[in-house]
């Protein structure tokens, strides 16, 4: 029979009063994170009397403010419309970025490397420089207030999705293609055999971030768009914003409406999402 | 070589170019062109009903004479500084709570990183709510502890800060995910070495942590310095698109979309985000020397 | 009086069928370099790193000179680790790396210089002391983290495989350097390898662990002599003892056509017994012994071993005379005197 000595009560004490302490920390940080979003939550389904005080749950839920958004915008319209942006440019993205991406990680052609130069270089532009021409372009071309003009210009990819799937193949180690380059595979069959299995985590990365992006997307759709029928959730919101000032019940419900979808979306993909900024972070370094 | 390995080499060349081309080519038309004719545009007169005129210069000599450059410039400058600065901070902070091993941190940090996936054009309506003078939960908060009402965003000062605030709210769950990744990637043994040599929790956060996620640091200090001193999206929601009480909240990135697509000057306001553009060039630039002399 | 002693010390990781380390009773002296030796997964590393502070104590207590140290923070052990991939900082220059204890301990800065000259003198990395680790070999990097260990003046040194990372002639050469060091200082030392030469090289006791239970702690040569069992006779040596497992038949037992006589002691102790010979205590004989075929001959120059099977008993090893060794397929007699045979009972303990 063993003698064992248990560890003293001061140390097992010691112990639980650091998680404790780190527990308050993380809770109160937690709370910081949410507070907003939880405080419309409530205010979405309070009177408009009730808005201003402060009980977090609300005397009886009024349901009907969720109602009322459908009838102060035409949400269904506007998510649709956002869904199929965020669709279209997101299943285009992910396909020629990836095309694009492989070619430059692994089919020598001349200029390759300079071109890609020129790529990272486009990079560092902001926003705001290219706003105005990339407009008068729609303009030219009569897009404006059109749907091509959500999707087209994101629709074959952009520099960044090119960056990120260029790093990842480049990073596939290469016997993965040199024995259907001997069997004499064409790049076509190759990129489709090689993208199916190994490339779905970078892909998955890609297709959330551009979703988030278009989904979210603020400036452009407010240049852009001036009909309803086409608009986004985002600028819908906006605009009703600014038509129903102070009516705080029902935007707040249009608010938690909207971001109820993405926040499903990041609890389901919340590790793509991760990978995603790290992957960025890792490119800046 | 014979002649079957360079005709395996040419088809394998001519599926790259075909493979970049779409992407090169939407590369080309809607950046690359763009690019080129902001700048020409700077140079020139030009709106929505006339063609462009060239003027030279008098684009960028307006603007060093416009008083509404130079305050949103200030304001700009002192947005940056008042959400950068918070967000690095208490990034940093947050990611050293977050790296290690506790029982359920997995939870805290999918709660932590919400906000990186919510729109911030939508959380600029929610904060509104919650700035409200009358109705938000901060005053109401406030009332608890028997301090006054603060107008957040009528009050020119605090209109700034209520947006550094939501900017911070915003970026710190970036920051954070960046420097925890930094932070995991340090080796174990380097901080129980430190534990023997005597090192505290906090001895060990400064003189090892930190020093060796200098990097990711580099990188987040950059990219919210970029996105602030652009800021539109929240800034436009939360105070409106002409500069919020007393020009208080007027950025640069309110000034160039309200002369472009308000007051129609492309000219002028092209000439406006290549000064944005140049100043960011210059910051980075300085950014980037500094950080590659601390690693020599 | 630096001595260190683990009282009946247990270490079980949650989620795991057997404790890491079960019940250590060890009692090290002081200015004593003890080794810990054993396969992968015997708890060496656990029994060193809950010396140091770094892991827990389940159950019992840990002693440094006299003082309970089992809950205390590892700063406040007065100990000083060398880990097996060094842990230098990557950020410091050696003088920083070897004087980041002391600036902790807010000493002043005079006296800092002076304790990290001191020891760059001992461990020749005057030149380096402006470098950063990854401007250093694998060496050199071995040398900066002894320093930085040295340069506390600690009352115990502890190493986690020190010489692992290093290639063969380097580690040989810094082998001994360790050890003359060691001497030299005459700080308690607690050394984990899992190297039997260099457990018998560097060791003034060897302790073996198995399964996280201690089998034996003893200088080398006892060790070598006389195991405690089954596990510690043929962990140490190379090539390994010979162990066969035999039956008792009437007082004996019988290796191939070789029939030992057992003393009574052994004869008693069951069935079935262990019976083990270190290959060099074989010699050839020409009456009595074991008959053997020649499978394989190894000539390493100086020495020579063969490898042979005993029908019923299994592989046995050989020494040989290097400049006449037997030809592969040859039958040879081998025995070796009874002072050389080792007994163990069926459970593997040693008989005497």
């Amino acid at each position: 029979m063993r003698t064992t000595l248990p560890r003293t009560e001061r140390t097992i004490r010691r112990s639980l009063l650091r998680a404790a302490a780190l527990y308050c920390a993380l809770i109160i940080v937690a709370w910081c994170a949410l507070f907003p979003i939880l405080w419309a939550l409530s205010g979405s389904l309070k009177t408009a009397a009730e808005i201003g005080r402060p009980n977090l749950l609300p005397a009886q839920p009024q349901w009907s403010n969720y109602a009322e958004v459908f009838t102060l915008m035409p949400f269904w319209r506007m998510f649709a419309n956002t869904v199929l942006y965020a669709g279209a440019v997101t299943a285009g993205q992910v396909f020629f970025c990836s095309l694009a991406g492989y070619a430059f990680a692994r089919l020598p052609f001349r200029g390759r490397d300079t071109v890609f130069l020129l790529y990272l270089t486009t990079l560092m532009v902001p926003l705001t420089v290219t706003v105005i021409p990339q407009f008068i372009i729609m303009r030219v071309l009569g897009w404006t207030d059109t749907p091509w003009a959500m999707i087209v210009p994101g629709l074959f990819g952009t520099a960044f999705g090119t960056y990120l799937m260029r790093q990842f193949f480049a990073g596939l180690p290469a016997d993965l293609e040199e024995a259907a380059v001997l069997d004499g595979c064409s790049p076509w069959r190759i990129y489709w055999r090689i993208l199916l299995p190994h490339t779905t985590p970078a892909l998955m990365v890609l297709a959330v971030l551009t979703w988030v992006n278009v989904w979210n997307d603020f400036l452009w759709p407010l240049v852009m768009i001036q009909r309803p029928a086409i608009a986004t959730l985002t600028l819908g919101l906006v605009w009703t914003q600014g038509q129903h000032v102070s009516r705080w019940p029902v935007l707040m419900a249009a608010s938690i409406l909207m971001l109820a979808p993405l926040i499903i979306l990041y609890v389901v993909a919340q590790r793509s999402f991760i990978r995603g900024i790290t992957m960025t972070g890792m490119g800046g370094r | 070589m014979s002649t079957r390995a360079s005709a395996l080499q040419r088809r394998r060349a001519h599926a790259g170019r075909l493979f970049v081309l779409p992407n090169l080519a939407a590369l080309l038309v809607f950046m690359a062109f763009p690019l080129g004719y902001s700048l020409y545009l700077s140079f020139t007169r030009s709106d929505l009903f006339r063609p462009a005129t060239f003027v030279g210069t008098a684009n960028y000599r307006h603007l060093l004479d416009d008083p509404l450059f130079g305050i949103a410039l200030r304001n700009t400058v002192v947005f940056t500084l008042g959400s950068v600065l918070p967000t690095v901070v208490i990034s940093l902070g947050i990611a050293g709570l977050l790296n290690r091993k506790l029982k359920g941190i997995a939870v805290f940090r999918t709660i932590i990183f919400v906000p990186l996936a919510v729109s911030a054009v939508v959380m600029a309506v929610v904060w509104q709510f919650v700035f409200n003078t009358d109705n938000g939960l901060l005053n109401i908060m406030l009332g608890w502890v028997g301090l006054g009402p603060v107008p957040w965003l009528v009050d020119p000062h605090w209109a700034m800060v209520s947006l550094c605030l939501v900017s911070v709210w915003k970026g710190v769950p970036f920051a954070t995910v960046v420097l925890l990744a930094a932070m995991g990637g340090i080796d174990e043994n380097l901080y129980e070495a430190a534990r023997i040599d005597g090192a505290g929790e906090l001895r060990r956060f400064f003189a090892i942590t930190l020093p060796l996620i200098r990097g990711a640091l580099s990188f987040v200090v950059i990219i919210s310095t970029i996105s602030a001193f652009q800021a539109f999206d929240q800034v436009y929601v939360l105070t409106g698109g002409n500069g919020g009480p007393e020009s208080a909240t007027y950025v640069l990135g309110i000034m160039l979309f309200q002369h472009a697509f308000g007051f129609g000057e492309f000219g002028y306001a092209c000439a406006l985000a290549w000064v944005m553009f140049a100043i960011l060039l210059v910051l980075t630039g300085l950014q980037l020397r500094r950080s590659r002399q601390e690693n020599s | 009086m630096a001595t260190v002693e683990f009282d009946q010390v247990s270490r079980h990781f949650p989620g795991t069928d057997h404790p890491a380390v079960d019940n250590l009773e060890l009692a090290i002296g002081d200015g004593e370099f003890l080794v810990l030796v054993g396969p992968s997964g015997c708890g060496k590393s656990t029994s060193l790193r809950m010396l140091a502070g770094l892991e827990s104590v389940d159950a019992g207590r840990i002693l440094i000179g006299g003082t309970d140290v089992t809950d205390a923070d590892p700063k406040q052990r007065d100990i000083a680790m060398v880990f097996q991939n060094y842990a230098l900082y990557p950020h410091m220059t050696v003088a920083q790396n070897m004087g980041f204890a002391l600036k902790t301990a807010r000493r002043p800065r005079a006296e800092i210089r002076e304790r990290v000259a001191e020891a760059a003198r001992m461990l020749d990395l005057e030149p380096l002391l402006g470098r950063k680790p990854k401007d250093l070999s694998g060496g050199q990097r071995q040398r900066v983290a002894m320093g930085r260990a040295i340069v506390r003046h600690p009352q115990v040194f502890l190493m986690d495989e020190p010489l692992s990372n290093l290639d063969a002639a380097l580690r040989v050469q810094t082998r001994n350097q360790i050890a003359a060091l060691q001497r030299r200082l005459g700080t308690t030392t607690v050394y984990v390898t899992h190297d039997q030469v260099e457990a018998m090289t560097m060791g003034d006791r060897v302790a073996v662990l198995r399964d996280g239970v201690l089998q034996q702690c003893a200088p080398p040569r006892e060790l070598y002599r006389d195991p405690a069992n089954v596990f510690v006779a043929g962990f140490l040596g190379t090539p390994p003892m010979n162990l066969f497992e035999l039956p008792v038949h009437d007082g004996s037992v019988t290796l191939g056509d070789w029939m030992i006589r057992l003393p009574r002691t052994v004869a008693a102790a069951g069935p079935r017994i262990v019976v083990g010979i270190r290959p060099e205590h074989l010699s050839r004989c020409t009456e009595a012994g074991v008959r053997i075929e020649v499978s394989l001959v190894e000539d390493l120059g100086a020495d020579a071993y063969v490898h042979g099977r005993v029908d019923g008993a299994g592989p046995v090893i050989a020494r040989a005379d290097p400049h006449d060794p037997p030809p592969r397929g040859s039958r040879v007699r081998l025995a070796a005197g009874p002072e050389h045979l080792r007994y163990f009972d069926s459970s593997g303990q040693r008989l005497s």
